[in-house]
């Protein structure tokens, strides 16, 4: 609304409507109110509904109206104002008006009246009602922010997901949101007025008051609760719940407020229980892994050295014996030395296939990437001697490189390819080696045409010292493949054989990919 | 040809014992066997103390790894560090093939490591190649 500025020659600007049925007389109260140094904007209107259309379109400073109209008093001006919700101060300007009516008039809301033969007194009077209006509209705005901006305090507080609650400087409780509400299970107008202290457990209070008296007494006016030990907070039912929370102070005139802000964590609480409980029983197991490592060292010590010792002593002897005597007793002395001989040195191979099956993995060396190609190359010139007695033809794809320690994945092809050859049919022996991509992984497969595995021995051939044919037939004990899976499944891969009697197998496995980083090919 | 070497052999076990010297008389060099059979036997008769006072300072020694009182880790630490000694070639001559022992053995300073092979032809076989390498290829110091 425009209001009376000085404008730059020192005068005031005024836009005035004038209620008066005598131009005159209008002309008078203009030239009174320039007289004083306002610059007068004015409008004259007689009717009511002249008067009600001007003030709805300009906004007026001031109403200046007579108090006797032929048509209307204006005094019924405020009823229209009013009704128009405008808040503009009317001046009567009046021939004459009796001490009653003045009273009643300022009573419904006059600002002031100004007798026409004291006209003088208008600019002043104009002045004072601007003054007021201003005061009364500032005052007005002022109310209204405060009031906004207490409602969006509620809306916070009530919306809030932390449990805010403050407390005066006697310890009441003054504030106490919704989300306290349901932290602590009790309605705020019952626990407005109440000291904090009936939602700490008594054995908490004395902390409690030590941990308020050092804040009250420190400098900090934040300070944050419970974020290295978490807090204990009472429900009203009597049930204990963990809590962190903040405390922060506030001097106002009527004296200091301490307001919490808490959170209930019992939820995070029990997580965190659950997780160290889960911690707890992964270190013991972790431990009790490394306990059975070391138990399985140590029996691999034992093995390859104590158990060896007195087996190399019979096998030895028992050959001493074979040697010397042989002819010299009777025929069955010579069969049973030849027993014991055989059966020390197949307790030594058993021994040293054990000793190799269980240092599958131990070597401990980071796998890099190992190019396949090599690690079958190499594996074929280890079964050169085997290869050539038997014909045996092997023909092997392009490969890729894996994370695989080049030992093991030398000993995998040569353990695939020495079946392959060992198995053979009738024909001579054909091996052929093949790999494709599978997700982030590599499917080898090594497919021979030999006799063949029955389907029900499919899952006993991969375990250790499992033979299916006599020893006469087929020498070996049975570890080959046991160390292929071992090795396998110790990179997260699969092994699996794939066939039946009389038609040849086919052995695949997978084993990872190393990621694409041919950097780190290993050269020979 | 040299004189004949002195083998000294520190080991417990009469059998292996048997076997070695039975493997040495089977060559054509002549060499000296002397057997003690602990770690303690062992530096004394390196060191000339009773009652090996009469001891000659051997060729090279074979030297087994698990021995009473004191085991041959123990003897082959005390000889390498003994300026006197260090220069006797030892080979450490053992039941056990463990990777452990083995690099723990060369750390000590052993010059080569056997493990006592299984079968008896072998055994004789690989006793008689380390004869005829010390004795016949090998030059040695003194």
């Amino acid at each position: 609304m425009a209001s009376a500025a000085p404008t730059v020659s020192g005068k005031r600007k005024l836009c005035a409507l004038l209620v008066e049925d005598n131009l005159l007389d209008a002309e008078l109260v203009r030239h009174s109110l320039e007289h004083e140094g306002f610059e007068v904007d004015s409008d004259v209107v007689q009717t009511e509904a002249e008067f009600r259309a001007r003030v709805t379109a300009t906004p007026y400073d001031v109403v200046l109206a007579d108090y006797n109209l032929p048509q209307w008093r204006g005094v019924e001006a405020l009823d229209i104002l009013r009704a128009e919700d405008l808040d503009i101060p009317v001046i009567l300007v009046t021939g004459s008006l009796g001490d009653i009516a003045a009273v009643e008039c300022i009573k419904r809301g006059v600002t002031d009246y100004v007798l026409k033969d004291r006209l003088t007194r208008l600019p002043a009077s104009v002045s004072r009602a601007l003054e007021e209006t201003r005061y009364r509209q500032e005052r007005a705005r002022a109310e209204n922010a405060l009031k906004e901006n207490q409602e969006r305090l509620a809306g916070i507080l009530a919306s809030a997901m932390d449990a805010i609650v403050t407390v005066n400087e006697q310890g009441q409780i003054v504030l106490f949101n919704e989300a306290a509400e349901l932290v602590f299970q009790c309605p705020a107008s019952e626990a407005m007025g109440q000291p904090l202290h009936r939602f700490i457990p008594e054995r908490f209070q004395a902390a409690h008051e030590e941990h308020v008296r050092k804040f009250t007494a420190g400098a900090a006016t934040r300070r944050r609760m419970g974020k290295v030990e978490t807090l204990v907070g009472l429900r009203a039912n009597g049930a204990e719940f963990p809590m962190e929370a903040s405390l922060s102070r506030v001097e106002t005139q009527t004296g200091k407020l301490f307001t919490v802000i808490l959170r209930d964590v019992t939820e995070q609480e029990a997580l965190r229980r659950l997780r160290q409980r889960a911690e707890e029983t992964l270190s013991k197991k972790a431990a009790e892994l490394t306990r059975s490592n070391r138990d399985l060292e140590q029996f691999a010590y034992i093995a390859s050295h104590d158990l060896q010792e007195p087996l190399r002593m019979v096998a030895s002897y028992t050959q001493l014996l074979a040697e010397r005597y042989r002819g010299k007793l009777d025929d069955n002395a010579d069969k049973y030395i030849g027993y014991a001989v055989e059966g020390a040195l197949r307790m030594q191979t058993l021994i040293q296939d054990l000793l190799a099956f269980s240092r599958v993995g131990r070597n401990g060396s980071e796998p890099k990437a190992v190019n396949a190609n090599l690690a079958v190359h190499e594996a074929l010139q280890n079964l050169r001697s085997t290869l050539d007695e038997s014909r045996a033809n092997v023909v092997c794809d392009n490969l890729p490189a894996v994370a695989v320690s080049r030992s093991q994945l030398v000993q995998l092809f040569q353990n695939l390819v020495g079946n392959a050859i060992k198995f053979h049919g009738a024909e001579p022996p054909q091996t052929r080696i093949t790999a494709e991509k599978a997700d982030t992984a590599w499917l080898f497969s090594v497919a021979d045409n030999g006799i063949g595995i029955a389907p029900e021995h499919h899952d006993q051939i991969f375990m250790i010292f499992q033979r299916l044919h006599a020893r006469a037939e087929y020498p070996g004990n049975g570890v080959g493949l046991a160390i292929c899976k071992k090795i396998v499944e110790q990179h997260g891969g699969k092994i699996w054989v794939e066939s039946d009697l009389g038609r040849g197998s086919t052995f695949r496995f997978t084993l990872p990919d190393c990621g694409s980083n041919q950097d780190g090919l290993e050269k020979t | 040809m040299r004189r004949p070497a002195e083998i000294l052999l520190v080991d417990d076990n009469p059998a292996d014992v048997g076997l070695v010297c039975d493997a040495l008389a089977r060559t054509p060099y002549g060499s000296h066997l002397n057997t003690v059979s602990d770690g303690e036997e062992a530096m004394a008769y390196l060191r000339r103390a009773s009652p090996f006072s009469e001891a000659v300072r051997p060729s090279f020694v074979m030297l087994d790894l698990n021995l009473p009182r004191r085991d041959g880790r123990g003897v082959l630490a005390e000889l390498k560090s003994d300026a006197g000694l260090r220069t006797i070639p030892v080979v450490v001559f053992t039941t056990s093939g463990s990777l452990r022992d083995i690099s723990r053995s060369y750390e000590l300073g052993a010059n080569c490591y056997l493990t006592k092979p299984g079968n008896l032809n072998d055994f004789v076989a690989a006793v008689q190649a380390l004869e005829a390498f010390w004795v016949r290829y090998a030059a040695l110091p003194d």
